[in-house]
């Protein structure tokens, strides 16, 4: 229990008062032609409790007393999630269309690949109650801004920024994944981690980069999942059949089979269209619902009304045998006289 | 005065009942709604490399620009009332970057904070300080956020490249549409601009030929000669740019406030400027209740008689 307002104990000597004070009581001549009647005695050192009572009582009431915010553990079904969203120029343009013969200058900021990428985390960050969120921002550099949190209302907000304004400079995806990596480290094991990358390229890593980026995922037990925005059209993930021999050795399926060969949980799914986006976020919505250890806030919990229950009865106690005093008195004056 | 002793008696039975009363309404009286004003804010603070400069102070500690500006923005996140919103971004190269629009600041203290203290040089995506085009996006992105919030931008004002007086970048939009504050940090003197490397330690400091000197448009137009003559060349040092901010602010409708002591300063020049959110909060009367009893009773029990001794 702690105190809001420590420093109004100090008024708590002021219970003391009814001990001194005999202004209720009758002048007497001589206090030794008093009987002696222990059951008064009682009585009046019981009324002198309960007026302490009520104002230590009143005292420690308005000082404040509380459970203090705090938190506690239960189990909830979701994952930790790290979204890595491509902050790059390349993704202010839209998504790679089939057939346009329209060259067109003017960016439509509302229908590029980030403000899509934006719209649709969203709704998965809403639709994943116990989720634990954190995020990365990347492009050439790394940070992670949002570290893990259970607030919606941040996750959502930094989302939300993500998709303001334009692109910064290039991607590289390798800081971005060890970032994601170093995010993890640290924390204790709750439950399924997931490191979600949003991205519309790929990238060459180095063989030292390779075993950096395996070391990290497989030490911290992620899962891996890349939306790969397609910036060519047609162009998939994996080789098919009788396909351009340009985009053999391109950048984004050297990284596909690099994570393929990596030892830990992955799955890509291309999109190349707003609705092929959304269903991607739909599978990984139903991949991960498994046991996660959740923290959740137990808010600050105020005790003042204890405090006011107790004086209130010693108050009422107090006045009940005040006003029976009183009617006591008033009949034996008005016999008197 | 003197009162006979029934009536003494009745008195404080009345007392005692009022105090009751009030104890019982104090716990079992339902809060009321209460008006607060509430702000929404967007603190953008420039990460750029002038900002590692070390010549600012708080509590006594020599500390650099960019600690300071945290500690600050810290501070005043602190001293707002819950209800009010705060959104953080970071200004690089020629730009503001939203990192997160504005959330509740009480329940979101702790996520804030963590952001905040992410911020580093070392996210900057390019080496320049183009601080009047960063406000001018700040002012921008701002516009596109509901409720919109009010910038408060805290930069030593170092602008790298250098400005020319008369060719100043053009700010399209309406002056004082979005409210904003410019917070000076820094020195008044000249000092060394640190460099740092890609994992933030300082690494030497920028050099007097590494830097830019003039503004290049300047410098590129017919009357460069009168420009090139006899100017300092001090553009490798930073500090406080006062006159700078002072031009900047009033162009674009902004206030500004060099070095504020304290978090209250941009709190009431915030009040003043931007529109206040009314946002209804639960207020317990509880205190009012139970200060009012307590009182009572201390007038019941205070000991009377040692005063009132010497008139026997």
């Amino acid at each position: 229990m702690s105190w809001s307002y420590p420093y109004l104990l100090y008024l708590l000597p002021l219970a003391v008062l009814p001990w001194l004070s005999r202004n209720t009581e009758k002048q007497i001549v001589w206090q030794a032609l008093l009987p002696r009647d222990s059951v008064s005695a009682v009585i009046g050192l019981t009324l002198h409790v309960l007026a302490s009572a009520t104002l230590a009582a009143l005292i420690m009431a308005l000082a404040g007393p509380h459970i203090p915010e705090h938190t506690v553990q239960r189990s909830g079904q979701g994952a930790e999630v790290i979204v890595l969203l491509d902050r790059s120029r390349s993704m202010d343009q839209p998504f790679a269309r089939r057939h346009s013969f329209r060259l067109s200058t003017k960016m439509n900021f509302k229908e590029s690949k980030r403000s899509v990428a934006r719209y649709y985390l969203t709704e998965f960050v809403n639709s994943r109650p116990d989720d634990r969120f954190g995020y990365v921002l990347f492009s050439e550099q790394a940070a992670g801004i949002l570290s893990l949190t259970y607030s919606k209302e941040t996750t959502l907000a930094t989302i939300e920024a993500g998709g303001l304004g334009r692109g910064l400079s290039k991607t590289d995806i390798s800081v971005a994944l060890k970032k994601a990596g170093e995010m993890f480290e640290g924390e204790v094991y709750r439950g399924a981690r997931i490191v979600l990358l949003i991205s519309d390229g790929g990238q060459i890593l180095s063989t030292e980069q390779e075993q950096q980026i395996s070391q990290l995922l497989r030490d911290n037990n992620l899962s891996l999942y890349w939306i790969y925005l397609r910036s060519v059209t047609g162009m998939t993930l994996d080789e098919m059949p009788g396909e351009s021999i340009l985009w053999q050795g391109a950048p984004e399926r050297q990284l596909h089979s690099f994570f393929k060969d990596l030892n830990v949980p992955y799955r890509a799914f291309e999109a190349g269209s707003l609705e092929e986006f959304a269903e991607a976020m739909k599978a990984i919505d139903q991949q991960h619902y498994q046991t996660l250890l959740l923290d959740v806030k137990m808010p600050r919990e105020s005790l003042a009304d204890y405090f006011l229950w107790v004086a209130l009865v010693s108050l009422l106690l107090l006045s009940a045998s005040q006003i029976y005093t009183w009617l006591g008195v008033t009949r034996a004056y008005r016999s008197k006289h | 005065m003197s009162l006979s002793y029934p009536k003494r008696i009745f008195l404080t039975a009345l007392v005692m009942l009022f105090g009751l009363l009030m104890i019982m309404a104090a716990l079992w009286l339902p809060p009321v709604d209460r008006e607060v004003d509430v702000m929404d804010s967007l603190f953008v603070i420039d990460i750029t490399d002038s900002m590692n400069v070390q010549d600012v102070s708080f509590a006594n500690e020599n500390i650099n620009r960019l600690d300071w500006a945290k500690e600050y923005t810290r501070q005043a996140i602190l001293s707002m009332p819950c209800g009010s919103h705060a959104g953080l971004a970071i200004f690089s190269e020629a730009r503001s970057l939203i990192l997160m629009t504005p959330v509740e600041v009480c329940a979101n203290y702790h996520d804030l904070m963590q952001m905040l203290s992410q911020f580093q040089p070392t996210m900057a995506w390019a080496r320049s300080s183009e601080v009047s085009k960063a406000l001018y996006t700040a002012i921008r992105q701002a516009k596109e956020i509901t409720p919109q919030p009010t910038v408060v931008f805290l930069t030593d004002g170092h602008e790298a490249p250098p400005v020319h007086e008369t060719l100043f970048p053009k700010f399209t939009d309406t002056p004082g549409e979005v409210p904003g504050i410019i917070i000076g940090i820094g020195g008044s003197d000249l000092m060394p601009i640190p460099k740092t490397n890609e994992s933030g330690e300082i690494d030497g400091y920028w050099e007097i030929n590494e830097v830019m000197h003039r503004d290049v448009y300047a410098s590129s137009r017919g009357d460069a000669a009168e420009l090139n003559e006899n100017r300092p060349r001090t553009e490798h040092l930073s500090s406080q740019k006062k006159s700078h901010m002072e031009t900047v602010a009033k162009r674009i409708g902004f206030e500004f406030i060099s070095s504020p002591k304290s978090p209250q300063n941009l709190i009431k020049e915030m009040q003043k400027i931007s529109e206040m959110r009314q946002q209804p909060v639960k207020y317990d009367l509880f205190v009012w209740l139970a200060s009012i009893a307590l009182v009572l009773l201390l007038l019941v029990f205070l000991p009377y008689s040692l005063f009132s001794k010497q008139h026997d």
